[in-house]
């Protein structure tokens, strides 16, 4: 009897493993890691592997996922420079609200985020875009355009971008 | 005793199906918290059946680092959401 419970748990172990490998979005795909880890420390305490039941919970659990959620919310982002007081900031405007949805809803297929960086001027803003300090940036409504400016230094980004009929240039490098 | 190994194992399945429904990611969080309980309590149960408190240690362990990774999890995601 105890050979089957062991059995019907030891076959949890591929079946959670398959899960992990068809999540797309990539924190699901980590909360599935955690449930995978949890899983194999039970088993390695069912077999008697004290040691390795603990260093897979506390590893492999708790530190891996943790150090994975920090790098992929860090990585899976676009920062998007805009200039201080800009409505984009708060989203007081229409304009801007709808500006930002679009650019998020682009930016959603991928799992990515956006982000806000405030620049006091232009040439700060420019300077930024240029040391790669932000992906793109956003120039206001001036008097040549009536529409917001996005700028970019990322072609895939455009791409992206071009998927929610937004209009970005890129920059030559 | 057997019965309730079984038992345990079966309860197991269950937050495993709701991680499995890909809904909220605070839905798959609760089923992992849910799992994670469960293998504890499973590995504590073993132990006293066994009287092995080598296995005891492990369980005990889990219970409580387990719990307090989540939280670091679970902060993780919700700053993710706010910015």
């Amino acid at each position: 009897m105890e050979e089957t419970v062991l059995l019907v748990i030891v076959l949890l172990l591929p079946l959670t493993a398959s899960l992990v490998v068809t999540q797309v979005n990539p924190y699901h795909a980590l909360v599935m890691r955690g449930v995978l880890g949890t899983i194999a420390a039970l088993i390695y305490a069912l077999f008697g592997a004290a040691d390795v039941a603990l260093t897979e919970a506390l590893v492999g659990t708790m530190l891996s996922i943790t150090l994975y959620a920090i790098a992929v919310r860090s990585s899976l982002s676009m920062r998007l420079g805009v200039l201080e007081g800009s409505p984009v900031l708060d989203a007081s405007t229409l304009a801007a609200r709808q500006l930002l949805q679009r650019i998020r809803q682009g930016l959603q297929p991928q799992h990515m985020r956006l982000e806000l960086a405030a620049y006091a001027n232009a040439e700060l803003l420019l300077a930024a875009l240029r040391d790669r300090e932000v992906h793109s940036i956003l120039l206001e409504p001036g008097d040549e355009t009536a529409d917001y400016r996005l700028v970019t230094r990322v072609p895939r980004l455009q791409t992206l971008l071009a998927q929610q009929t937004l209009v970005c240039e890129v920059m030559a490098p | 005793m057997n019965l309730l190994l079984f038992l345990l194992t079966l309860t197991l399945c269950l937050p495993l199906y709701a991680a499995w429904l890909k809904e909220d990611i605070w839905k798959t969080m609760l089923a992992f918290a849910s799992l994670a309980t469960k293998t504890s309590i499973l590995i504590l149960v073993v132990s006293v059946l066994r009287d092995d408190w080598m296995i005891g240690i492990v369980g005990v362990l889990m219970l409580s680092v387990g719990n307090a990774a989540l939280m670091l999890l679970a902060h993780v995601i919700k700053r993710l959401e706010m910015l």
